[in-house]
């Protein structure tokens, strides 16, 4: 058995690291959050224009370059590292892989070339007000009327949702309750009667947004899959992106652990380096064995994926479950060792603690997540 | 046209070196490997010049062990055609020299790009040694790079003390890089999977018939001296005594 990336794999993940040193420092990040779209888009046009990120698991046959989900982590641990903002987790990860479960021969052709070219920004809608991640948690109604159908309701907490070009919604049929009656829907984000808002949130490096649906009129090419048979098809993709998650997860959580044992060795308290103390050391060996549990957690889900393992769902919710813990107690336990500076706004650490809060919650927090493990072991609720 | 552009494995800006105790070397253990800066940036420029040139080949070669596949498949997945790796043990310029002007022979390229020196041992020889070699036009540390509408002849533009040199030569010819010439892509994820498919040639460097006997033998390497701490005095009137008496630089 050889758990290690390949020689290509390695080429993309230290291409990727060197861009991302380059061009995602402390400084552009700062500056990019603090921008209304909460990217920068020159840099995004790098991205997929020249670097061609976003190609990466898009198939050759719809403009991508057909790869899988070990490449894909690579780079999501990468993006995870350097705090990347950019439109890239919601567009290839949610909205690409949305289309690629569930979207018909035609939306691929019509959607996966733009996303794959880093052209078309898009993200996933699911989530409501009640933030619960299950089907129940899907209220807003999709009406049939003829050949048409009309949305309404309110999606919340979607990632990159103000500025996404395109939008795969959930919504169900009118009467339906759980798994049964939901639809997924892919349309243009400027269609009659979506109004978005972007939501004050805690992790500046992510975006995330309020759609609200007002008779929002979508023709029937804009269905994906079949009427009401759409949760498999969400539940697989967000399956995927939660794989994606947690390698972005290990990327964070490795750049906090390194940045806490360089400040260990450099700052001196009492005649000597704070690393030399064992309570400081035990806390730095404990964070290097959470990173590592983390990052052989979701490598093993994203080759699972890339062979299309059966056991993936229960792998997606292992890794979230064990990465969300792990890169918050390391961002945690990196702003008790950086001491007084841990909590300003100078040193970076912060924005590590913040982006592991909201992504620990996003696509499930890790109680929810080992419900998911639990029920895989057939300890299903009564 | 044909350019011809040198790719030397070496350590990593970024990583700290130490050097053997006994002096011998430098300790290579968890080094990690990078193309070097200046050839990268020679890399680049040859690449520009295929984008404007129909029908140009970039070749790159490296001299070296068999691990230095890794530093020009980075190069192929940057954008160049195929590569050549001379396998040796380490040369001294002037044996590096003698194999690329052999390569050069066989290849016939128009014009060569290297960087003006690789960041390991900081010759800053084989660029020049090569031309003499050859007998072709050299020049070194460019800045800027302009080829005459049909290829011919090449302007250089070099960084020199107190301004800019510009030579004008006949090619096939030298050009060594320097560091403002331009600022090298990133392989993408295309290139590093056309990569792959690229030719790479190995050649053992008994088969190019050159000797390689080393003139310049490395006797010793050491560290540079570590910095000695500070003294924290109690006056002025006693910091300016030590500059006076100690340091004796007032």
């Amino acid at each position: 058995m050889r758990f290690a990336f390949n020689e290509e794999q390695t080429q993309l993940r230290d291409a990727a690291r060197s861009f991302l040193t380059d061009h995602s420092s402390s400084a552009q990040v700062r500056q990019a959050m603090d921008t209304e779209s909460g990217f920068d888009a020159d840099l995004w046009r790098r991205i997929g224009g020249e670097l061609g990120w976003p190609s990466v698991i898009v198939p050759e046959t719809y403009g991508g370059i057909g790869l899988g989900y070990v490449e894909l982590v690579a780079l999501m641990e990468e993006m995870g590292a350097a705090l990347l903002c950019a439109p890239f987790f919601s567009s290839v990860c949610l909205a690409a892989n949305a289309l690629l479960v569930g979207g018909t021969e035609e939306q691929k052709l019509a959607h996966l070339p733009g996303i794959a070219a880093g052209e078309t920004t898009g993200t996933v809608a699911f989530a409501e007000a009640s933030g619960r991640q299950d089907a129940s948690g899907i209220e807003a109604t999709a009406e049939r009327r003829d050949s048409a159908f009309v949305l309404n309701g309110t999606k919340t907490f979607v990632v990159d949702g103000h500025t996404a070009t395109l939008l795969v919604i959930a919504a169900r049929t009118p009467g339906t309750t759980g798994p049964d009656g939901i639809s997924l829907f892919v349309l243009p984000a400027d269609t009659p009667g979506i109004t978005r808002r972007r939501l004050p949130t805690m992790d500046q490096t992510r975006t995330q947004a309020e759609i609200d649906l007002r008779d929002v009129h979508v023709p029937e090419t804009a269905l994906m899959g079949d009427e009401g048979g759409g949760w498999a098809a969400l539940r697989r993709t967000l399956d995927l992106a939660t794989v994606a998650l947690a390698a972005e997860q290990v990327g964070g959580a490795q750049r906090c652990l390194d940045m806490t044992v360089q400040y260990a060795k450099e700052r001196v308290q009492f005649g000597r380096p704070i690393g030399s103390f064992q309570a400081i050391k035990h806390k730095c060996a404990d964070m290097l064995l959470l990173v590592e549990s983390a990052r052989s957690a979701s490598y093993y889900a994203g080759w699972a994926v890339s062979v299309d393992d059966p056991e993936v769902p229960v792998l997606a919710s292992l890794a979230k479950a064990y990465c969300s813990d792990a890169y918050f107690r390391c961002t945690a336990d990196s702003v008790q060792i950086h001491g007084g500076v841990g909590f300003t706004w100078e040193y970076d650490v912060h924005l590590y603690f913040k982006r592991a809060k909201s992504s620990a919650v996003l696509l499930g927090d890790a109680p929810h997540h080992r419900e998911l493990v639990a029920q895989g072991m057939g300890l299903d609720v009564a | 046209m044909k350019i011809l552009v040198t790719v030397k494995r070496v350590p990593d800006p970024e990583t700290s070196i130490k050097v053997k105790p006994d002096g011998t070397g430098i300790v290579t253990d968890n080094i990690k490997w990078v193309v070097n800066p200046f050839d990268e940036i020679g890399v680049e420029e040859a690449l520009r010049i295929k984008e404007k040139v129909a029908g140009s080949e970039v070749v790159l070669v490296s001299i070296g062990d068999k691990v230095a596949q890794e530093q020009l498949r980075t190069g192929l997945a940057m954008g160049a055609d195929r590569a050549i790796l001379v396998l040796a043990d380490d040369l001294d310029p002037l044996g590096v020299a003698r194999v690329l002007a052999k390569l050069v022979d066989d290849e016939k390229p128009d014009l060569i790009i290297m960087g003006k020196q690789a960041i390991d041992d900081d010759s800053n020889a084989v660029g020049q040694m090569l031309a003499e070699l050859l007998g072709w036009p050299q020049g070194t540390f460019a800045s800027q790079i302009e080829l005459s509408d049909d290829q011919k002849s090449a302007s250089v533009t070099r960084e020199v003390d107190g301004g800019l040199e510009t030579l004008s030569f006949p090619l096939p010819g030298v050009i060594t890089a320097d560091l403002r010439l331009n600022e090298p892509r990133y392989a993408s994820l295309p290139g590093i999977m056309k990569a792959r498919k690229k030719e790479l040639k190995e050649i053992p460097v008994a088969d190019l018939g050159v000797d390689v006997t080393p003139r310049v033998t490395i006797t010793k390497m050491e560290p540079p001296p570590s910095r000695e701490a500070g003294k924290i005095v109690a006056s002025v009137e006693e910091l300016v005594n030590l500059l006076h008496t100690e340091a004796k630089v007032i």
